[in-house]
């Protein structure tokens, strides 16, 4: 295989995974956004997402693919969604004058919770109902297959759909105001625990959306399965900014690539992970706040 | 008055009831205990390094365990080397202190949770390569003291210090220091200069503080207690794998250090108390069958915790928002 | 404010670690006790649960068929964390009423207790650590303890060698990439693999660690696929297996594929799926199909655990249980009396005949080869003979 034929087929294979990655990323940068707090529980939100989605396919077989997976997208982003919401009010809201390392604690204990509720469940791998027809489109000597596409296709339009809604609708403009000032948003009108609530929606639904696309791709899921993409995610949300959503799914894309190009041309391929993490550093070292972080100006 | 000699009275009793544990437990079906306090005291060390990071200067440091696994394989591959435990021991603070500062000098700079990142990085970096370094960690499988010819064993003076009552007794000593030096850290002018870093860093910045010098003199210093803890493991176990330095573990540190109460020397030692004692004894209590109950039952206890307690549970006396005077008033 | 909240707090503490004591304290009856240390929670728990479950089916068809005699079933979690398990092995040595210990699972778990166990003269039997150190410390100087470590299972060596035969020979095939888990089991029995393949000739074209937790080896494959290699091996558990066996199928390897025993296991082709068809695996005792007690066990293990899949080392848990209980109804449950008996057995179960060297080691080297055929675990016939 030459050298552009792999390199283009490794550049799919991060492209995909980093998408995923984004996906989940947008969730934690989103509840920075607006909370200045890391949501640790997301990757648990990412994780029940994929055993929604699967029960859900699980109990419509005879339905045609295309109607059945979204009926599992929307009923487990649905569900993410409220179950984010429920969790915002009971483990971090009585934190929110609280000092700040407090509903880092809380959000660590409910993903224990989650995790540990899960395993009670079914301590061991189970399958995810494959219901993607199952192609493979070959140009020349690197190949695609449909499931990257679908994943592909699916990711962009989820945030495309969220920078839609972020940028030009009122909702949006509302979260923003929050994000960027809360006391103000309050002073102005809005409705703040509100706009607090339907950003946690928001993201959960989309780490929901991101857990299906991960187990169609994998094909099992496991009640740990949020842990190490969930460390990765909050990475990326970091590497783009931390706070801001084009910055989540750069940070995303870039991580997945630098992952998947580190395996293929390292030396020794288990250390690719020392490669992404170096790459971090490195961006943080000489953009500090971020790829697209904003340098805050410090209100004395 | 009355209240200084009550303060240090509690301290003294606490160190009096540990010391004599041993003795009371060592033939009985319980000790297992000493181990397990054996392993609670190490944590603590850490814990307290921690808590000058994350207690008392505010930033959240998520891979905290690289150094001490730094430590734990410095002194693994000295001893095997041949060198004997003290001045192993000293050498592996140091190798941990170098590998910090060499961290934290183009870090720092960074704002907080940034630099939580990190930190993240170079906790998972570390382990990353003791996994994959096998030349000289031998990677998955570790290294075993147990039967290289080298290993010198472990004396302070006459006293051999080789089973799990000798290392209890060993790690308690460590403690009591660890504590000192906490204490001694958190009252003085660098303490001062931490915590008003952590309220408000341009304020603090305005009154003259060298920020970054501050920084990483606690950096430094925090991982010196890591690194010690991790060697006196190493000695202990005479087996280091990379299993045991992973990303949760860390998490768990902060956990310890901020239900415990940020920057109180007291709270972090029970912060680590019950994060390591709970699922234990709701192993206890929960019996063979229900003992996957566990976690979960302590996530929840962490999630109380937490939101019925945010400020900690044995919060620093300098944070409490009531004076003295209102305090007598109640 | 503050004063009378710690007083309350140190009150509350006193209570619970009170409560936590007595909750501790073991009934003063006079039971005989087998203790189990085994991953219960954590990353393989599946595979611990699975062996707890074949341990208790041992202990309950033995209690059932001597009620004068019950033994005891005391089952600790190691986590798979080496600290842990040297905790739990200080727990079990502490109860002066088990007379043997079934653990641990990981190799580098089952290392350190070992020592803590031979300390106090407890005998252990691994039904699944392939480590070959697990027994080889025993026979340096520095083991001043009693020789009490055994295991049911043959360690990486055999297995390698059987491996490498079956590629080499069987199949004729030159070019073989081996992948590993970076974990002391998948990469000791991957390294194994790898140096019985050179020394038989044919060539190692790549040898690549991946990282457990992870799910995306396309990359990793395609790099590897890019070699041109005949055949592959992965040296790791299902977990990893199942979706390598899948990626590799889906980026279109052709070539054979070879899994050690901790693969053998139903999860492994749900995970993989249809991609699992034609893979082979081997496993660590004579064929079950052709044993009346193995294929026993596994009617009696569906019967009384409906709906639960078997997994990979549930024979051998079973196997271990059964020696160890046959040595208390012969001897009694005595330490030392035991560990005698256990070093003369020879004994007739699920996995064939068990019987252990001076190390400690099974004399069993019988390995089966599995190739996955319609979705099952098809016993494949081979005449060569392992090599020890």
């Amino acid at each position: 295989m030459n050298l552009l034929a792999n390199i283009l087929e490794q550049l799919i294979n991060g492209l995909t995974l980093g998408s995923i990655y984004a996906l989940v990323a947008l969730g934690y940068t989103m509840v920075y956004g607006i909370l200045l707090m890391i949501n640790f529980a997301h990757s648990e939100i990412f994780m029940l997402g994929a055993f929604a989605g699967c029960g859900v396919l699980a109990l419509v077989p005879g339905l045609p693919w295309p109607i059945a997976l979204a009926l599992a997208f929307v009923l487990a982003m649905v569900a993410c969604g409220f179950t984010a919401i429920t969790i915002e009010k009971l483990a971090y809201k009585p934190l929110r004058k609280a000092p700040r390392l407090a509903p880092l604690i809380s959000a660590i204990g409910v993903s224990i919770v989650l995790q540990n509720a899960m395993f009670l469940f079914h301590d061991d791998f189970l399958g995810f109902p494959s219901v993607l027809p199952l192609r493979r489109w070959e140009f020349g000597q690197f190949a695609v297959s449909s499931i990257q596409i679908i994943i592909l296709v699916s990711s962009v339009s989820l945030m495309g759909a969220l920078w839609l809604f972020v940028n030009h609708s009122r909702l949006g403009k509302a979260i923003r105001a929050c994000s960027q000032d809360r006391d103000a948003a309050e002073l102005m009108g809005i409705p703040v625990n509100r706009m607090i609530s339907l950003t946690f929606f928001i993201g959960a639904s989309l780490g929901a959306a991101a857990g299906i696309l991960y187990s169609l791709y994998y094909g099992s899921i496991k009640y740990n399965m949020g842990f190490v993409p969930g460390m990765k995610a909050f990475t990326a949300a970091v590497l783009g900014g931390i706070g801001n959503i084009p910055g989540a799914m750069l940070g995303g894309l870039l991580l997945g690539v630098s992952e998947s190009l580190g395996t293929a041309f390292l030396p020794q391929a288990s250390w690719k992970d020392v490669f992404a993490f170096a790459i971090l550093i490195i961006v943080l070292i000489v953009r500090p706040s971020g790829l697209l972080g904003e340098r805050t100006a410090e209100k004395v | 008055m009355r209240h200084q000699f009550k303060i240090r009275a509690l301290p003294l009793a606490a160190f009096v009831v540990f010391a004599l544990l041993p003795p009371i437990l060592q033939n009985s079906e319980f000790s297992y205990v000493i181990r397990l306090l054996g392993l609670v005291g190490l944590y603590m060390t850490v814990a307290l390094g921690v808590n000058l990071v994350v207690g008392l200067l505010g930033l959240l440091d998520l891979g905290f365990m690289a150094f001490y696994a730094i430590g734990a394989y410095s002194m693994a591959l000295l001893s095997m080397a041949g060198m004997s435990f003290w001045p192993a021991l000293a050498a592996a603070m140091v190798i941990a202190m170098a590998f910090r500062a060499l961290l934290g000098a183009p870090v720092l700079r960074l704002r907080g949770d940034y630099l939580a990142i990190v930190t993240l990085g170079f906790g998972e970096i570390a382990r990353i390569i003791l996994n994959n370094w096998d030349s000289v960690t031998n990677g998955p499988k570790g290294l075993s003291l147990l039967t290289n010819a080298n290993v010198k064993p472990v004396r302070l003076f006459q006293w051999d210090i080789s089973t799990n009552v000798d290392y209890y007794y060993l790690i308690l000593m460590t403690v009591v220091v660890c504590v000192i030096v906490s204490e001694r850290l958190k009252n003085s002018r660098i303490g001062r200069a931490w915590m008003a870093i952590r309220e408000d860093e341009t304020a603090a910045r305005l009154t003259g503080i060298q920020i970054t010098r501050m920084k990483m003199i606690g950096f430094v210093i925090s991982a010196a207690f890591a690194g010690a803890a991790g060697a006196i493991f190493a000695r202990w176990e005479s087996f280091v794998t990379p299993e045991s330095f992973t990303f949760w573990e860390s998490v768990m540190l902060v956990a310890m250090v901020v239900i415990g109460g940020m920057g109180s020397v007291p709270g972090t030692l029970v912060g680590v108390g019950i994060v390591m004692l709970v699922p234990e004894i709701l192993r206890n209590l929960l019996g063979t069958s229900l003992v996957s109950w566990r976690y979960f039952l302590f996530g929840v206890a962490l999630v109380l915790v937490a939101v019925y307690r945010p400020q900690g549970l044995w919060p620093s006396r300098r944070l409490s928002r009531t004076t003295d005077a209102e305090e007598a008033a109640k | 404010m503050l004063n009378r909240a710690r007083v309350v707090f140190v009150k509350s503490w006193v209570i619970f670690l009170a409560v936590g004591l007595i909750a501790a304290c073991q009934p003063k009856v006079k039971t005989v006790k087998i203790a189990v240390g085994l991953p219960l929670t954590g990353d393989i728990a599946s595979l611990g649960q699975g062996l707890r479950r074949a341990i208790e089916m041992a202990v309950a068809e033995h209690n059932a068929a001597n009620p004068a005699n019950p033994v005891e079933l005391v089952s600790f979690d190691d986590r798979s964390d080496p600290k842990e398990a040297v905790s739990v092995a200080n727990r079990i040595v502490a109860d002066r009423s088990v007379v043997g210990v079934i653990g641990h699972f990981n190799s580098g778990c089952s290392i350190p207790a070992s020592r803590v166990y031979a300390q106090n003269s407890l005998p252990m039997i691994s039904p699944a650590s392939s480590n070959p150190e697990l027994t080889k410390q025993q026979l340096s100087p520095q083991w001043t303890y009693t020789k009490c470590v055994f295991r049911v299972n043959t360690t990486d060596n055999v297995q390698g060698s059987f491996g490498a035969d079956f590629i080499t020979q069987t199949l004729g095939m030159k070019k073989i990439a081996v992948i590993h888990d970076k974990t002391s089991y998948g990469q000791g029995v991957a390294e194994e693999f790898r140096n019985q393949v050179e020394s038989r000739g044919s060539k190692i074209v790549a040898f690549e660690g991946l990282q457990v937790g992870d799910r995306d080896f396309r990359s990793l494959l395609t790099r590897v696929k890019a070699l041109s290699p005949d055949a592959l091996y992965f040296g790791g558990m299902f977990s990893e297996g199942g979706i390598l066996v899948r990626q590799a199928r889906d980026i279109g390897f052709k070539g054979a594929i070879l899994l050690p025993e901790a693969n053998y296991d139903e999860a492994l082709l749900r995970v993989a799926g249809p991609a699992a068809e034609g893979a082979y695996v081997t496993f660590l005792g004579s064929p079950p199909e052709l044993l009346d007690s193995a294929k026993d066990f596994v009617a009696r293990y569906h019967e009384r655990y409906p709906g639960v899949e078997l997994k990979s080392y549930d024979h051998y848990g079973y196997e271990t249980a059964q020696i160890f209980l046959d040595a208390i109804d012969a001897v009694g449950p005595d330490r030392q009396k035991v560990l005698t008996f256990i070093r003369n057995i020879k004994h007739d179960g699920v996995l064939g005949q068990t019987a252990f060297d001076e190390k400690g080691d099974t004399l069993n080297k019988t390995i089966t080869l599995f190739q996955v055929k319609g979705g099952k675990f098809v016993p494949v016939p081979v005449t060569d003979k392992p090599k020890a």
